[in-house]
């Protein structure tokens, strides 16, 4: 007969007292699940997570039993990584990262998946425990994280900052979730329990009451209560989801028993309260019911250990700020009470011989503990006063005026607020209240209130580091390298590294690390206050801010996609090159980051050759501007650094030559090309025509395609008129004329700003062309009307700074020289363009005019043939010479001719 | 004795309650408390099954229990309690519900204006007695506070930080040596704090600046910040509880529609977001947008359709009532409820009849004012 007969009838008996429906059925139900727990072969230690009771109860549980393996409730992917915890500083979480996905949904990427340890739980116990103690195996049986996702829907988390964001946008899964399974629930026993919220309920209804009790009762108590909230619990996928998990892991456990041979009766199977009250029928190491585990997907995953903090774990699991501080320190205050030796991974291996527990017949202890109310502790008046002391301190540190009298307040405040929700010892949350109540004004004077500081009081937000010893590969690298620095790259403060590179050269590779892992690392990691890495450019001094220790977490995962930051670089800029949405422009930013960073030319090279085959099949000109900031750069960049240029350095100039030429046309007419795309497409050709044509490009393309551009928008039309007179099928008077015609017809007059835009862009492609374009905006500024002129303006200055920065210094320039530096001369001043060119004297001298005056009958004759009067003008002397010739032939006479 | 007083005090209209808990309140009290600390809470707060009362006692204050706890703790406590919040979030209810529960007497009150004077808050002298027999303590007037102080029951100080630096200083030492003294007496010229006295003050956060409190006086009390009511079932819940307790001073006796209810209340919560978001003063309300205001409104709407209409409540007027009650500056607040009218109230109107009512009403009402 089950032990729990005489407490199965109790209950049903006073549920059918109070209440009918569905009572008698849980509650007989849970009696039920205990029984069920605790007859089973395999002991069951059911868990509650951040529960120094259960770590308690585990520490003197595996002390007294001394089992050869232990299951625990864990992904079984994450087992490698648990012997890397000896060399950590908890907390810290166990990670799965995945960022190839095959098999699952694309935009889940990149995934991963976390699993918290801290040091007052007590899976840390029973891996403690399993993992110093010779002979002992650790076999966790969870699903994979493969399976978690398998399995579960991806809810997005939300990412936040400082440490409570040390996870990131993992998925959490942790041993031992105990909570009621809806809000009502949780609300009554906040209600009638006088707490703010579970965990003070849980702290004290079973935590305090349990830490003291012995192992059957706490056995038999968790999975009670596991039970009833179990079954208290709406039906839903999470319910089925955990039944799937339950015949997971003891379909492992069979298998790792068969496999090996070992008597179930030297296992311990460390799971949730929530698992051990399962009713599967895979449940127990008897069952034969059998369960189809699903083959993990394609998708590749790694792992390794990020650090974590309580804040993280409390953000991550929903649980009260300050929750698992307070577990911490109670861990403490409990081992020092019970004076238990807590297992400890610090290589000193607990070789205490086992005691065999004798198999003692389950006995109900279930009746006791429900009968009695709980047994709070009494008033720990020196903890409570040290307490108060303290926070008063504290916030005199953090600005508040609080004296000795505030200590006595808090303390006095502190037992009163507990005796008014019904319990002799203040819990810390009644201490909170207390000295909120006491110390916190009308304001609070620094950056943290009252509230935070008891938090930090009581316990303090604990920061979990990865040893050295358990970085991964890069990690490591990252560390020797930037060792000649000198710093305590592991510390959470920022540091401040100085890098005078003339005076010690040996720091330029720690300058070449950091840039690369200012480029692969998120935010602030490291960040660079002075100096910069330009191509061409060769750093002489930098100092940088540090904040390595702190990002710890994104520098292990960039330990997941290499052994060395280089690796990880140029597989990142590959893959950037390669992607579906790579464009041209893409392909030149990873090549200035590879010469930047990686030096070799030989990667260089790939990647360029990749930018002119994207360049060759691109439709659109949309990153024109892009590509020929990027291709100018490079170009002067190789012509200054190289003998030669690189020969996709050439291809790249003749497709580009070869493609904006077939391109132009479509550009010009498309009205979806903005006007800067054109004018930069222009850029490209002209700028690099003589390169072009250097390498066999043909000039008439270009021409061709000028002339086939037919834009209708003004801007455009300033454009073409551009490149037509910079192919010369247009003179600058021409232009010039046709820029007079649009300001005198005043049909064209409203939108010759849009043919002023045109022309600033079009500096881009014809620099030359300065003078005539401040001549055009000085007649627009002459000559438009306001009502035209002033709603423009804005948009020039705003077109001119985001799009033509580099060409205002070459407007300003040219205007300094066209426009008089003083007021005074202003008013004499005429505009160059309005002089009218003095005629050019015609040379009458020299040689050739000598020739042609003495022989001009050739001349003459060209002049016939060309219908051109050589004979001088007829003249009123000429008849009176031929009638009266005495006089002239006399004159000739005196003459000797 | 409540049907002949236009409004009852606390431990007159739940006087009846208040015998019932001290008659079955077998914990221990503190000083010259009626009733012990949890028999406070449960008066304040409302009964609960498991408080094991064979009576239920109704919910009078709404809000999260720990400020009540922590209010009723400092009470108990050798410091002042002070609480301070946006105008409407119930202080000065609250401290009228505190002091009829510990002390039985909540009409002790000292109500802080820019004219309050020292002799208000200790003692001043009936002038005529004084000539005819000298100073004596039968000629002397005490304050609200001195009588609390001579009885051992609590004292009350309204809108504290209203009244200048000097006055409010006459409570630091009433508050640290618990006594005053009489310097024009010669003898039995110190009055003594009995067991059980203490000041509840409230302030106004939205005074602050205006007559700070030294950091004296800040020190003798206990701060409990009583924010303003977001949670829109426990509003409704005060809405409806504290217009029905005015309204039967009027001895009317009204069913609120739910649909109006929730009209009033998301007209709040919404003109709340506006004040929120806006950047200067000009942009926002000139009213705090408190729960108290929200029951001036409803109130007013029920007499107005009460008096002037037929009787029973309709959107439209709630939509007059809204408008009247929170239009006072002339442009401004004129140009935010137009703008919350067309941009917010028109919209929801239009397929919905009862907002389409309050729409008209609210256009009607503004209309009149502009």
């Amino acid at each position: 007969m089950s032990p729990f007969a005489a407490l199965r009838e109790r209950l049903l008996d006073a549920a059918g007292a109070v209440a009918g429906g569905a009572v008698p059925e849980i509650l007989a139900g849970m009696v039920d699940d205990v029984d069920r727990a605790l007859a089973e072969e395999l002991e069951v230690f059911p868990v509650c997570h951040h529960s120094p009771a259960s770590a308690l109860a585990m520490a003197r549980r595996l002390r007294e039993k001394r089992p050869k393996v232990v299951y625990l409730e864990l992904c079984e992917d994450l087992a490698p990584l648990l012997e890397e915890l000896r060399h950590c500083k908890l907390p810290v979480a166990l990670q799965a990262f995945a960022s190839e996905l095959d098999g699952h949904p694309a935009d889940w990427g990149p995934l991963s998946v976390v699993a918290p340890i801290t040091e007052a739980s007590a899976e840390y116990q029973a891996i403690a425990y399993a993992l110093e103690t010779p002979g002992v195996e650790l076999v966790p049986v969870d699903r994979s994280a493969d399976h978690v996702f398998q399995w579960t829907p991806r809810e997005p988390a939300e990412s936040s900052a400082d440490e409570a964001g040390l996870h990131g946008d993992a998925v959490g899964v942790e041993i031992g979730d105990l909570r009621p399974g809806f809000a009502e629930l949780e609300e009554h026993l906040l209600r009638h329990g006088r707490v703010r919220h579970w965990s003070e309920w849980w702290d004290q209804y079973v935590e305090q009451p349990l830490s003291g009790a012995d192992y059957t009762t706490y056995r038999q108590v968790m999975v009670m209560i596991g039970s009833l909230f179990r079954r208290l619990r709406p039906d839903g996928d999470d319910g089925r989801r955990n039944e799937d998990r339950e015949r997971y892991m003891w379909t492992r456990m069979r298998e790792h028993l068969a496999a090996s041979g070992t008597d179930p009766g030297d296992c311990l199977y460390v799971c949730g309260a929530y698992h051990a009250a399962s009713r599967v029928e895979q449940f127990g190491s008897g069952s034969t019911a059998a369960f189809e585990v699903s083959p993990r997907t394609g998708t590749r995953w790694l792992y390794g250990l990020i650090p974590s903090s309580h804040s993280a774990i409390e953000a991550q699991f929903g649980l009260a700020p300050g929750s698992v501080s307070i577990a911490a320190a109670t861990w403490q205050k409990a081992l020092r009470r019970a004076r238990v030796k807590p297992f400890r991974l610090d290589g000193s291996p607990d070789t205490a011989r086992a005691k065999p527990a004798p198999a003692a017949p389950v006995a109900d202890r279930l009746t006791a503990f429900l009968e009695r109310p709980p047994a709070l502790d009494g008033l720990d008046e020196a903890e409570l006063l040290g307490w108060s002391v303290d926070i008063v301190r504290l916030a005199r540190r953090n600005g508040y005026p609080a004296s000795t009298a505030d200590a006595i307040a808090v303390f006095e405040t502190s037992i009163l607020l507990a005796g008014m929700r019904d319990r002799a010892r203040p819990t810390p949350y009644d201490f909170q209240d207390a000295a909120v109540t006491c110390i916190e004004k009308d304001v609070v004077p620094g950056r943290r209130d009252v509230r935070r500081l008891c938090e930090i009081l009581l316990g303090g937000d604990r920061i979990g580091q990865v040893g050295y010893a358990a970085l991964p590969p890069l990690a490591r690298d990252v560390l020797d390298r930037l060792e000649p620095l000198g710093l305590d790259l592991k510390a959470r403060t920022i540091q401040r590294a100085l890098l005078d590179l003339n005076a010690d050269p040996d720091l330029r590779p720690c300058s070449d690390l950091l840039w690369m892992l200012r480029r692969l690392l998120p935010g602030d990691a490291v960040r660079p206050i002075m100096g910069a890495r330009r191509l061409g450019e060769e750093p002489v001094q930098e100092s940088w801010d540090l904040a390595i220790g702190r990002n710890q977490r994104a520098l292990v995962e960039l330990g997941y996609e290499g052994v060395t930051v280089e690796q990880v670089l140029e597989g990142r800029l590959r893959r950037s090159v390669h992607a579906p949405g790579a464009t041209a422009a893409t392909a030149l930013a990873a090549v200035e980051d590879a010469l930047l960073y990686l030096k070799g030319r030989r990667f260089a090279d790939e990647l360029g050759a990749r930018g002119t085959d994207l360049l060759a099949a691109e439709r659109t000109v949309d990153d024109a501007p892009d590509v020929l900031r990027r291709a100018r750069r490079l170009l002067a960049h190789f012509r200054a650094t190289e003998p030669a240029l690189p020969p996709w350095c050439e291809r790249f100039v003749t497709t580009g030559y070869a493609q904006y030429c077939t391109l132009l046309p479509t550009a010009f007419a498309d009205e979806d090309t903005g006007v800067r795309q054109v004018a930069a497409m222009l850029g490209f050709l002209f700028g690099m025509e003589g390169l072009a044509l250097s390498l066999g490009c043909d000039r008439a393309q270009l021409e061709l395609a000028v002339r086939q551009s037919h834009p209708e928008a003004p801007a455009k039309v300033a454009l073409q008129w551009v490149a037509r007179y910079q192919v010369g099928l247009l003179s600058r008077d021409e232009l010039r004329a046709r820029c007079d015609a649009l300001l005198d017809n005043p049909l064209t007059v409203p939108v010759f700003p849009q043919y002023l835009s045109g022309f600033v862009q079009a500096l881009e492609a014809a620099p030359a062309l300065a003078p005539v374009v401040v001549e055009v905006i000085s007649k627009a500024f002459g000559r438009l009307p306001d009502d035209v002129l002033l709603p423009w303006l804005p948009v020039l200055i705003t077109t001119l700074r985001d799009q033509a920065a580099d060409l205002v210094p070459v407007l300003v320039r040219e205007a300094g020289r066209t426009f008089p530096a003083g007021l005074p001369a202003l008013d004499a001043w005429t505009p160059p363009w309005e002089r009218r060119p003095a005629a050019a004297p015609v040379a009458v001298s020299g040689p050739a005019a000598g020739l042609l005056s003495e022989h001009p009958a050739t001349a003459d004759a060209v002049a016939a043939l060309l219908g051109v009067a050589t004979t001088p003008p007829a003249s009123t002397a000429l008849p009176l010479l031929t009638t009266h010739p005495a006089s002239a032939e006399a004159i000739a006479t005196l003459l000797g001719t | 004795m409540t049907d002949e007083m236009l409004r009852a005090p606390a431990e007159v209209k739940y006087a009846e309650e208040l015998a019932y808990l001290e008659s079955v309140d077998d914990a221990p009290r503190p000083f010259s408390w009626r009733l012990s600390p949890r028999m406070v809470r449960i008066f304040v707060l409302g009964s609960e099954r498991a408080d094991g009362l064979d009576r239920e006692i109704p919910q009078k204050w709404f809000g999260d229990r720990s400020f009540v706890e922590r209010s009723i703790v400092t009470l108990a406590s050798d410091r002042g309690l002070l609480l301070i919040g946006d105008p409407g979030t119930g202080k000065s209810w609250l401290a009228e519900l505190l002091s009829a529960a510990i002390s039985g007497n909540s009409t002790l009150v000292v109500q802080g204006t820019a004219g309050t004077t020292e002799d208000h808050v200790k003692y001043s002298w009936n002038v005529s007695m004084v000539i005819a027999k000298g100073q004596s303590r039968e000629s002397m007037i005490p304050s609200p506070i001195m009588t609390a102080m001579e009885r051992g029951v609590i004292g009350r100080f309204e809108e504290l930080t209203r009244s200048t630096s000097d006055v409010q200083d006459a409570l630091i030492s009433i508050l640290s040596e618990k006594y005053v003294s009489i310097p024009e007496l010669d003898d039995d010229n110190i009055v003594f704090a009995k067991p059980g006295f203490s000041i509840i003050a409230t302030a106004n956060s939205r005074d602050r600046g205006v007559n700070d409190l030294s950091s004296a006086l800040k020190r003798r009390f206990n701060f409990v910040r009583i924010p303003v009511v977001t949670s829109k079932k426990s509003e409704a819940e005060i809405v409806r509880f504290r217009t029905a307790e005015l309204l039967r001073r009027h001895r009317i006796e009204v069913e609120l529609p739910p649909s109006l209810l929730d009209i009033l209340l998301e007209s709040f919560a919404d003109l709340r977001a506006a004040s929120a978001a806006a950047t200067g003063d000009d942009d926002k309300l000139e009213s705090a947008l408190s729960t108290a205001e929200q029951i001036g409104v409803l109130e007013d709407a029920i007499l107005h359709s009460r008096f002037f209409g037929d009787g029973a409540l309709t959107a439209r007027t709630l939509g007059g009532s809204l408008v009247g009650s929170l239009v006072r500056r002339a442009p401004e607040d004129l140009a935010i409820m137009n703008k919350f009218w067309h941009g917010v109230v028109e919209p929801r109107g239009k397929d919905d009849a009862p907002w389409q009512e309050f729409l008209e009403g609210g256009r009607d009402a503004l209309g009149t004012l502009s």
